[in-house]
C-alpha cells in the first residue's frame, strides 16, 4: 500500500477501501463470562450478525481485525488478552461488551478483576448492560463500521504508532 | 422425609410444649459417637433440619470415614474453612481514606475482639467445616473441626474422599490452612504472584478501602421529595 | 450394548492409566496446552494435557481464568445485594442460582413462601433449567461439529428467555426471587405463552433425536468414552445429570425435602442411565429437558391464587444460625451454607457449586483417551466456568 504510506490516498479510493474494510470485519471473540452467551446469541439465527458483515469464527487472533471483549477479566486473564491483542495485525478495533469489560462491573470491589479491559487494551467502543442484550451490541457494530468509515486511513499510518500503555 | 417424619396435627395440639425430635438424625449422632467416642468435641442437632458435629482435629480423617463407612456418606459435598474473627472493615460504611484509624489498628482491634462461633462451638479462630451425604437413604452431616492457631494445620480427606482434593486446594489458597497429608496444595484460582488469603477477614478489599459504595447511604432525596419530608421517609424507613 | 460389555468397559476405565496407553512403541512425549482461550473449551478453562503419541497420559485443568471471589463480595454485600450477584454464578440458567440462596435465608428467618410463589418460583426454576440444558444440547453436538444443533439450540432458547424476561424484566439475570416470595405476579397471557414455548422446546427435543442421537459419529465419538464408574462419580461429588449418569438415582428435587418448592405436587420421573459415559450424560440431560417441560406444564394447570409475598419486614435482617440448602441446578447439586451473625449481611457464605465437582473428575477420567476424546469429555461433563471459578 505505497499510496496509504506516502499519504497521499485519493478520497474516493479512501472511501472505496473503508467501504470494504467495515463490512468484512472478521471478529475474534473473547467470551469470558455471561455477555460470552450474549455475543453467541447475536451470532444465532434471531440476531444473526453476519448480516452487517461480521464474521465471527476466525481460528485464529491473526486472521481478525475486530476483538470483541465479552464479560469479568481477571487479573489471571489479563496476560493473555494482551498478547494475543499484539497477534492481531492492524488495523484493528476492540469493542469492550458488557460491564464488567468496561469497568470491572458488579466486582468492582473484587480482589482478583481487572477493573475494565481498557487497561490492558485500547478500545474504540463501550457497550453497556449486565448482559448487553445482542441488539446492544449490533447497535454498536454498526457504530464502529461508521467510525471507520469516516476514518481517514493516511491519518492513521501518519499518526503516532500505537503504543500500548 | 419430611412429611412423613411431621407429627400429625392431634399429636402437637396435645402436647404443645413437646421438644420436636429427629430420629434419623439422633441414630446418625449415636452412629458416630460409638465410632468416635472421645473425639467428637460438641454436636448440634436442629430437628428436621441438619445435624453438625465438631469433632478434634486429629480425629478429622477418621471421622471422615466412619462418616462414610458406617452412616454410607459416599456423597462427598463440599469442604471449606470459616474465619470467626470479626470482619476489622465492618461492611466498609466510611471510606477508610478519610479516617484516621490505620487499617493495622483495625486489625488488631478485630483480633483482640470477642470471637463468635457457630453451631457445634468452636474454640480456634479458623474452623475446617464439610459436608457429606448418603444418596440411598438421603441423610447428611456437617462435620466441623478446629484448626490449631499454631500450625494451621489439619489431616487431609483427599485419601478418604477424592473430591475433597481440589476443595483443599482451595481452603489453602482462600485461609492459608495446610492439609497435611495433601498431595498437592497448589494456587487453584489466583495468579501465582497473588499475595495474602482472601477469605480471611482481615483481607482488605481495597477498592472498598478507597471509595465505599455509594448505594449504602441514600444521601440524595427522590425527586418530588421536599427536604421537610426526609424524616418521614426515614421513620418508614426503620419501621 | 449387553451388560458384560458396558462391564468391561468399566474394567478399562478403572485401569485407564496403565492399560491403555501404548508402551510397545517408545515415542516422545509431548505437552498440549489447550486453552485458557480455546474454541473448544466453552469459557476460560485451561487443559495442560500430556500426550503419548494420541494418548493422553495426564490431563489436568487449570482454573482460576474466571475466578471472581463471590464468597468475598457477599460478605459486605446486604441480603438483597447477594441476590443480584449470586445470579451470574450459572450465567445460562441464572434463575436458579437465587433460589438455593433465597430458601437458606428463609430457613434461618423461619417465613415461608406462599404456595402461588412457591409454584411460580418451581415454573421459572424449570424454565431456566430449560434454558441451561437446550444449550448443552446444542454444544455438545457443536462439540463434535455439528453446527446446526447449536443453531436449533440458541434459537429455541430464545423462547424460554423471552418468557423469562416478560416476567421478571431481565432476559439473563432476572433477579426476581425474594426473601420470602417473588418480587412480582405474572404478566396477563404469560400462562397461554409459556403452553406454547413449551410445544418447542418438545418439538427441539424430537429434533435433537432426529438430528443427533442416532447418529453414527455421535454414537462413535460418544459411546464408551469417559466412563465415570458410580463409586468414582460419589467420591469426586459429581452431582445432577453426571451422576445420575453413572446409575445414581438421586435427584434433589425428590429427595432433598426441600420445602419452598413444589416438587411434591407434580408427577415426574427421574431419569438414568446405566453406562456412565459420554453419550449417558447427554442422553440423561435430554430426557431433563423434555420432563422440565412436563413439570411446568402441570404446574401451570394448577396455580394456586393467592399473594406471592409473606410478610417479610423491609430491611432484612437474617437471624442468627447456620443454614445449607442444596436444590437441584441444571448443572448439578449447588448449596448455599449460610453463615448469618444476625447482621445487614451474611458473616460467611460458602457457595457449593456443581462444576467444581463435575471438573475436579476430569484429569481422573481423561488419563488414557485419546486427544479428540478431551473435547468429547468436557463436553458432557458441562461445566460454566462462572460455576467453577466463582
Amino acid at each position: 500500500m505505497g499510496l496509504v504510506e506516502s499519504g497521499k490516498v485519493p478520497k474516493p479510493l479512501t472511501s472505496l477501501l473503508s467501504t470494504s474494510r467495515k463490512f468484512s470485519l472478521w471478529m475474534y471473540q473473547w467470551g469470558l463470562a455471561c455477555c460470552a452467551i450474549e455475543m453467541a446469541a447475536a451470532f444465532m439465527p434471531r440476531y444473526d450478525v453476519m448480516r452487517l458483515g461480521v464474521i465471527p469464527l476466525p481460528a485464529s487472533p491473526r486472521q481478525s481485525d475486530l476483538l470483541c471483549v465479552s464479560g469479568t477479566l481477571t487479573d489471571k486473564m489479563a496476560p493473555p488478552l494482551r498478547r494475543l491483542y499484539e497477534q492481531m495485525p492492524d488495523p484493528k478495533y476492540v469493542i469492550s461488551m458488557g460491564s464488567c469489560a468496561n469497568c470491572g462491573g458488579p466486582y468492582w470491589d473484587s480482589y482478583s478483576v481487572t477493573k475494565g479491559c481498557d487497561q490492558i487494551v485500547p478500545v474504540d467502543i463501550y457497550v453497556p448492560g449486565c448482559p448487553p442484550r445482542p441488539e446492544t451490541l449490533l447497535e454498536a457494530i454498526v457504530l464502529l463500521q461508521e467510525m471507520i468509515q469516516n476514518e481517514d486511513m493516511g491519518e492513521r499510518w501518519r499518526g503516532d504508532p500505537i503504543v500500548l500503555r | 422425609m419430611s412429611s412423613a417424619d411431621a407429627p400429625a396435627p392431634e399429636a402437637t395440639a396435645v402436647e404443645p410444649e413437646a421438644e420436636p425430635t429427629d430420629d434419623i438424625r439422633s441414630g446418625l449422632l449415636a452412629t458416630l459417637e460409638l465410632e468416635l467416642g472421645e473425639a467428637i468435641v460438641e454436636s448440634h442437632l436442629k430437628p428436621g433440619i441438619g445435624l453438625w458435629v465438631r469433632v478434634t482435629t486429629e480425629a478429622w480423617n477418621d471421622a471422615a470415614v466412619a462418616a462414610r463407612d458406617k452412616l454410607g456418606c459416599t456423597f462427598f459435598d463440599f469442604l471449606s474453612g470459616i474465619d470467626w474473627m470479626p470482619s476489622p472493615f465492618g461492611r466498609y460504611e466510611v471510606a477508610d481514606i478519610d479516617t484516621e484509624v490505620s487499617l493495622a489498628e483495625k486489625v488488631a482491634a478485630a483480633r483482640a475482639a470477642d470471637r463468635i462461633s457457630g453451631y457445634a462451638g468452636g474454640d480456634t479462630r479458623f474452623q475446617v467445616f464439610a459436608r457429606v451425604v448418603n444418596v440411598t437413604a438421603h441423610h447428611d452431616v456437617v462435620l466441623k473441626c478446629d484448626v490449631p492457631e499454631d500450625t494451621l494445620t489439619v489431616p487431609t480427606w483427599s485419601r478418604t474422599y477424592a473430591g475433597s482434593n481440589w476443595h483443599e486446594r482451595e481452603a489453602c489458597e482462600m485461609f492459608g490452612i495446610r492439609f497435611d497429608g495433601h498431595p498437592d496444595l497448589r494456587k487453584l484460582y489466583l495468579p501465582g504472584e497473588f499475595e495474602g488469603h482472601p477469605l480471611r477477614k482481615d483481607f482488605p478489599l481495597l477498592s472498598r478501602v478507597v471509595k465505599p459504595w455509594p448505594g449504602i447511604v441514600d444521601v440524595e432525596p427522590m425527586p418530588g421529595e421536599v427536604a421537610a419530608d426526609g424524616d418521614a421517609a426515614e421513620e418508614e424507613v426503620d419501621g | 450394548m449387553t451388560l458384560t460389555q458396558r462391564d468391561e468397559l468399566r474394567a478399562y476405565a478403572h485401569h485407564a492409566t496403565d492399560a491403555r496407553v501404548n508402551v510397545e512403541l517408545e515415542t516422545e512425549g509431548m505437552t498440549l496446552n489447550i486453552g485458557p482461550q480455546h474454541p473448544a473449551t466453552h469459557g476460560t478453562l485451561r487443559i495442560v494435557a500430556k500426550l503419548d503419541g494420541e494418548q493422553v497420559i495426564a490431563a489436568e485443568p487449570i482454573t482460576g481464568y474466571m475466578h471472581r471471589g463471590y464468597e468475598k463480595l457477599v460478605e459486605v454485600r446486604t441480603w438483597p445485594q447477594i441476590n443480584t450477584l449470586v445470579n451470574r454464578i450459572d450465567w445460562v440458567g441464572s434463575f436458579s442460582n437465587e433460589v438455593p440462596f433465597i430458601l437458606a435465608c428463609e430457613q434461618l428467618m423461619e417465613i415461608e413462601a406462599p404456595p402461588r410463589a412457591r409454584a411460580i418460583r418451581t415454573i421459572l426454576f424449570e424454565l431456566a433449567r430449560i434454558a441451561n440444558l437446550v444449550l448443552f444440547a446444542g454444544d455438545m453436538a457443536l462439540q463434535l461439529g455439528a453446527q446446526t444443533a447449536a443453531m436449533y439450540a440458541f434459537r429455541d432458547r430464545e423462547y424460554v428467555l423471552n418468557l423469562l424476561e416478560s416476567a421478571s424484566g431481565g432476559r439473563f439475570h432476572p433477579n426476581f426471587d425474594r426473601i420470602g416470595g417473588l418480587k412480582d405476579d405474572l404478566p396477563k397471557g404469560w400462562i397461554d405463552d409459556t403452553r406454547a414455548a413449551l410445544v418447542k422446546i418438545r418439538e427441539f427435543c424430537d429434533e435433537m433425536d432426529l438430528l443427533v442421537t442416532g447418529n453414527e459419529i455421535f454414537e462413535a465419538r460418544t459411546r464408551g468414552v469417559g466412563i465415570i464408574p458410580a463409586d468414582v462419580a460419589l467420591s469426586y461429588g459429581l452431582s445432577g445429570a453426571n451422576l445420575r449418569a453413572s446409575g445414581i438415582d438421586w435427584d434433589l428435587r425428590r429427595d432433598g425435602g426441600i420445602s419452598g418448592l413444589a416438587y411434591d405436587d407434580v408427577d415426574w420421573k427421574v431419569w438414568t442411565h446405566p453406562d456412565g459415559d459420554c453419550f449417558a450424560r447427554y442422553w440423561v440431560r435430554l430426557q431433563e429437558i423434555r420432563e422440565a417441560a412436563h413439570i411446568t406444564e402441570q404446574l401451570l394447570d394448577k396455580l394456586p391464587a393467592g399473594p406471592i409475598m409473606a410478610k417479610v419486614p423491609r430491611i432484612v435482617k437474617v437471624p442468627a444460625g447456620e443454614a445449607y440448602v442444596e436444590t437441584e441446578n441444571p448443572l448439578g447439586a449447588m448449596g448455599f451454607y449460610v453463615i448469618s451473625a444476625g447482621d445487614l449481611g451474611p458473616f460467611r457464605v460458602k457457595i457449593r457449586t456443581p462444576s467444581f465437582n463435575n471438573i475436579s473428575v476430569a484429569s481422573w477420567v481423561m488419563r488414557g483417551v485419546y486427544v479428540p476424546d478431551i473435547v468429547t469429555i468436557l463436553a458432557s461433563l458441562y461445566f460454566i466456568l462462572g460455576d467453577i471459578d466463582r
